[in-house]
């Protein structure tokens, strides 16, 4: 070992001086577009670890590889001069040689049986080079195992109107599109379903049939029935709410319609590209229906021209273009046009939602109700997910007394509903924060105060038994309050302007990987390779659809290392080249993706480390790694440069590889459905919405957004300020304008970006996106998600902001002028006005209770501001779990708590009779409970 | 009835370059620049004149190439993004979109940029109601807008002149073996 290396004066000054004490490096000639290393920047280098950077309570359990080199800093995404340029390659601008254009028949029923299909009118059409139908896709596939409901094409019964039937492939598409018209087909129609009421009723043709567990003969894909906490407390209830709620469908309106093209290779493999969020369900599906193994297909991820849930699941067409592509030999190009997108759908279930709360004379909540029936559209999708989400995330961040949802999806004759933006979450999200609002209005309390008296702290257990680690809940509430002057607004403003308020709590990441069981196999895993070059080479099967996911897994390997980012090459296309991954949803990337990352990468760092150590004769341990050197830490000047370090690593090994991967810690509950939910981090966040409502026209605009998100730690602000104000785009869509209308004879009638009214420029308020970081113990550097949670609150906030401005509650979304017209003509009928500009908007009426009330939740929350800040700093380690606020002992099991405590998944026959809409599907038993197929 | 094969000779400046194809007659402008003239970076979103994804500029103006019949074109002067930038610098309203998070799935930035440029080659100092006015049809569903039209608002000030143009990433790196500056940035704590 040489006893150091002592970098040298560079010599080679233009004016042959040498300047005593002052080096320079060699330049280490590894790239980049800075030659000489940089110092150090302090300003995004913890305190803990001799930086700047101010960190927020919490643990920091990253700290020690913080480099200081990009983490925190706002940093364009690292594929955005593919998109500034036009070179990004989105699906329908892969263009293979020899290619043909495939398009699809679809059913012009809205559901029936398909007697025959005559082709032979197609084949014979001069340029048609291949025709496929549901006779050469017999096997099933769908994104869930337990829902395998799918095919490529009809094989026996079409289910909506625009199914997939056929498909042909011919030199042109005005060819493909002529030979379309000559299928010769023979329906029996059937009677279709559209109201999901209708679908928990026995029918005489269910649209799907799932053997000796089908609920009876009604169309009930899943039914779910929890019940936790103690259900007396619910009785004689100081306040309450009850609000019935229809939710229009919503569509994810990405603006790239889907597109795939298939090409069997010369070696008899088919490679598919196709802009997936979650290739690896698409690469699973295609092995089942071609009944080709795995390996002998690659799936290439294309740009993804947004995805928001809508591009993860394995798609028909996906199928289809393989199908034809296989028939023909010839690659197969296939593009939706935008009817066709609403065709497919996979948009946010229409909902028929009803929520019951209650609360306490001390303002506790004690119960939250929700009965919640969807409506699933022709097939099951992530279904089965959004059956439970949309009860099991609804209750936190608050700590409840007790907690009953019944939810059932059901198939209906529409276009299937899937996983959008906040799945499950977004409609009865809304529903509880507008409950809340109305109990504080009824309580006469301020409604913030009442949802910071009943927060979880950081560190618990909800009511359903999901583990919560960090929860800048409070701190977001407290800066939206503070930002948005809410006490001199809230009730305070005159008629036709209105605040309000509205949270959210959701996943990061979904604890259960939906193929394999995570105690066996990880949810992620990159890898990487350095070789001479120095150059980083990440491979990582991350779906990057445009929230930067590349970004981010480019981000933490380049901290890690202290490499400029143009070093690190982030290849997450192919998978072939690419680990398996589960891709784009649940919010899941980040927190995962970039976990492996900085594993693998941490696996390079020590390599590198050694190998400073071999030369330098210094312990890893005295070692600082800055930006593209490796030097003693109590004396800078001895180092070795990153590419010295990097080639003594390599000697006799060749290229660096390294493999991390990101599992999650086992959590939660057993009983039924307890994975449904669970994650290992969950992001909150609290806007303020500020509304204009014309109280003539009935037209709202949202004129300002005070959007408070807790992220964990923005890895990169740019991109989470852009998720926050998306998000809100998206959800005032949902709120304001957009909803999927299907007309009396069930025809879907907006399947158009005309009628589909998504918020232009002119509907957008003025965001102000105010980043929480509450570093959680388990995130990469601390960060948890920020691309669907965001979503969340911007509803119920608006819905309040417009019960302020004009006294009116809303329950039919969206508020498009006729809906919001219609209540303020009643009201006024009601109340005998001559003029709607003469509505009272509502004011406080404080009475002593109320007052009393309102300070004991002042005492409360600012008691439980300091216990949170302690649990926070791991001051204070005891256990909490929900129920502490109404006396349970954390330390007892739940199922050993106080008498009154239940955990249920299942109804008492005694409970049936007063179950709620969707749980009248408890009413109905299985086949195998009637005796039926076995 | 059999399609019929393209038989109109059609004719314009693409990008600065003349370009000459066979088209059928009732040729839309967004198949034949897509699928003739190569310029994938013009988007289709909706066939409908509804998401502004397929914006080109023609003779300076902001236009949808989907509403658009290619022989009513023909002669004209066409910019697509392609034509932004000039090879190896991108234009400022490009950087600027980059830096500011004007762009995130990208599938709607070309028609964005379009538009922004026909605003700012007329107008270098828009109001933020002329930069809304110039957006209004072009759909984004990922940024909000907030951030495209922060990222307009800055490249404004450099067609101005106000701010000087970040180097470009395409610029080629800098000497890759250079002498180093004469004050070498030194690592914190080093004894000088």
């Amino acid at each position: 070992m040489s006893a150091g290396y002592r970098q040298q004066p560079n010599s080679s000054r233009k004016d042959g001086k040498r300047v005593a004490g002052k080096q320079v490096f060699p330049p280490p000639g590894s790239g980049g577009s800075r030659p000489v290393m940089k110092e150090r920047d302090l300003d995004y280098i913890p305190k803990s670890v001799g930086g700047k950077e101010h960190q927020p309570a919490g643990s920091h359990i990253h700290d020690r590889i913080r480099t200081g080199t990009i983490v925190g800093k706002s940093l364009p995404l690292v594929d955005s001069n593919a998109k500034v340029t036009g070179q990004a390659w989105y699906g329908d601008d892969v263009r293979l040689p020899n290619e043909s254009i495939g398009k699809i028949l679809r059913s012009p029923h809205h559901y029936a049986k398909i007697k025959s299909i005559d082709t032979s009118k197609v084949e014979a059409l001069p340029g048609v080079i291949a025709v496929a139908t549901g006779a050469d896709s017999p096997s099933s596939f769908g994104v869930l195992p337990v829902t395998k409901d799918e095919h490529a094409m009809a094989v026996e019964k079409v289910r909506h109107m625009g199914d997939l039937v056929a498909c042909v492939s011919a030199v042109d598409e005005a060819t493909a599109i002529e030979a379309l018209g000559l299928f010769e087909i023979e329906w029996e129609i059937l009677e279709p379903v559209f109201d999901p009421k209708k679908g928990l009723e026995d029918s005489d043709e269910p649209i799907h049939w799932r053997g000796k567990y089908h609920l009876s003969k009604t169309n009930v894909q899943k039914r779910v029935f929890q019940e936790f906490g103690d259900r007396s407390l619910v009785e004689n209830p100081y306040s309450s709410s009850h609000g019935k709620w229809t939710m229009h469908g919503v569509h994810h309106g990405f603006t790239e319609p889907h597109a795939v093209v298939a090409h069997w290779d010369p070696n008899g493999r088919l490679q598919l590209y196709t802009p997936q969020q979650v290739p690896h369900y698409t690469h699973r599906a295609l092995s089942t229906v071609l009944d080709v193994p795995m390996h002998q297909i690659n799936v290439i991820r294309t740009f993804v021209g947004g995805g928001f849930g809508g591009k993860s699941d394995p798609f028909p067409h996906e199928m289809c273009a393989a199908i034809l592509s296989r028939k023909s030999g010839r690659p197969v190009r296939i593009t939706f046009d935008r009817e066709e997108v609403y065709w497919i759908n996979r948009g946010r279930h229409p909902s028929n939602i009803e929520v019951k709360m209650t609360a306490d004379e001390e303002g506790r909540i004690s119960g939250f109700d929700i009965d919640a029936l969807i409506d699933g559209g022709g097939f099951a999708s992530f279904g089965h997910v959004t059956s439970y989400y949309n009860g099991v995330l609804a209750t936190a961040p608050y700590e409840l007394g007790s907690f009953h949802y019944t939810g059932a999806r059901v198939w209906t004759n529409k276009p299937a509903s899937g996983a959008m933006r906040g799945h499950g979450a977004v409609n009865t999200r809304c529903a509880v924060e507008v409950g809340l609002d109305e109990m504080a209005e009824e309580m006469n309390v301020d409604p913030i105060d009442l949802r910071l008296a009943n927060l979880l702290p950081p560190h618990s257990r909800t009511i359903t038994g999901f583990r919560i680690t960090s929860n800048g809940m409070r701190e977001a509430l407290e800066r939206v309050r503070d930002g948005s002057d809410w006490e001199n607004k809230f009730r305070k403003l005159p008629l036709g302007k209105g605040i309000g308020i509205g949270c959210g709590f959701f996943i990061s990441g979904s604890g259960l990987p939906i193929h394999w069981d995570p105690n066996r196999f990880p949810h992620a895993t990159v890898h990487i390779q350095v070789d001479m070059d120095g150059g980083v080479t990440v491979h990582t099967g991350a779906a990057d659809i445009g929230q930067g996911s590349t970004t981010a897994v480019a981000q933490v390997v380049s901290e890690v290392l202290a490499l400029p980012i143009e070093m690190i090459h982030v290849r997450s296309h192919e998978s072939d080249t690419s680990p398996v991954d589960l891709g784009s949803y649940s919010s899941r990337v980040t927190f995962m993706n970039a976990n492996a990352a900085i594993r693998a990468a941490l696996e390079i760092r020590d390599k590198l480390l050694n190998a400073a150590w071999d030369i330098l004769g210094y312990h890893p341990n005295t070692l600082v790694i800055n930006d593209r050197r490796i030097y003693y830490k109590h004396d800078p000047a001895i180092g070795v440069s990153y590419l010295q370090a990097l080639h003594k690593a390599q000697e006799d090994k060749g290229a660096l590889i390294s493999s991390g991967a990101y599992r999650s810690p086992p959590m939660g509950g057993v009983h039924k459905g307890a994975a449904a939910g669970l994650a290992p981090a969950y992001s909150f966040s609290a806007y303020v919405a500020e509304v204009d409502v014309d109280v003539e026209l009935g037209l709202i605009k949202c004129t300002n957004v005070w959007a408070a998100h807790d992220c964990g730690k923005a890895l990169n602000p740019l991109a989470v300020k852009g998720q926050i104000i998306g998000s809100c785009h998206m959800g005032l869509g949902q709120v304001l304008s957009e909803k999927m209308v299907y007309g009396r004879t069930g025809h879907l009638q907006n399947a158009n970006l005309l009628d589909y009214k998504i918020p232009s420029i002119h509907e957008m308020p003025h965001v102000e996106p105010i980043i929480v970081e509450s570093s959680d113990p388990e995130g990469p550097f601390g960060a948890k998600e920020a691309g669907e949670g965001p979503l969340l609150p911007i509803l119920p906030a608006v819905v309040n902001a417009v019960y302020d401005a004009i006294g009116i509650r809303y329950n039919d979304l969206p508020l498009t002028p006729d809906i919001v017209y219609k209540g303020i003509e009643k009201k006024r009928k009601k109340l005998k006005l001559e003029d709607a500009t003469e509505l009272p908007n509502p004011r406080y009426t404080h009475g002593p209770k109320s007052i009393e009330l309102q300070k004991l939740l002042k005492k409360r929350s600012e008691e439980h501001r300091k216990r949170d800040i302690a649990r926070q700093t791991t001051e204070d380690t005891s256990a909490y779990v929900n129920g502490v606020l109404f006396g349970f002992d954390p330390n007892i099991p739940l199922e050993d708590q106080l008498e009154g405590w239940r955990m249920a998944t299942e109804p008492d026959p005694e409970q049936l009779a007063e179950l709620g809409l969707a749980g009248k599907a408890w009413l109905k038993k299985e086949q195998r409970e009637m005796g039926g197929e076995n | 009835m059999t399609p019929k094969a393209p038989s109109e000779i059609w004719s314009a400046e693409v990008n600065g370059e003349p370009v000459e194809t066979l088209i059928t007659s009732n040729a839309i402008l967004l198949d034949v620049l897509r699928d003739q003239v190569g310029t994938l970076g013009v988007k289709r979103g909706c066939d409908l004149g509804t998401c502004g994804c397929c914006t080109v500029m023609i003779d300076g103006d902001a236009r949808l190439s989907c509403l658009c019949l290619a022989g009513q074109v023909s002669g004209r002067d066409i910019v697509t993004v392609e034509g932004l930038s000039d090879g190896a610098h991108l234009a400022p309203i490009q950087t600027c979109f980059a830096e500011h998070g004007g762009s995130q799935c990208g599938f709607c930035t070309p028609g964005f940029l379009i538009s922004a440029q026909a605003l700012l080659t007329k107008n270098d100092s828009p109001t933020d109601e002329e930069i809304s006015i110039a957006i209004e049809g072009n759909l984004c569903r990922c940024t909000g807008y907030q951030q495209i039209v922060d990222s307009i608002r800055a490249a404004a000030e450099i067609h101005r002149g106000e701010v000087e143009p970040a180097p470009p990433a395409s610029d080629p790196h800098p000497n890759p073996h250079p002498e180093g500056p004469d004050e070498p940035s030194m690592p914190p704590g080093h004894a000088r």
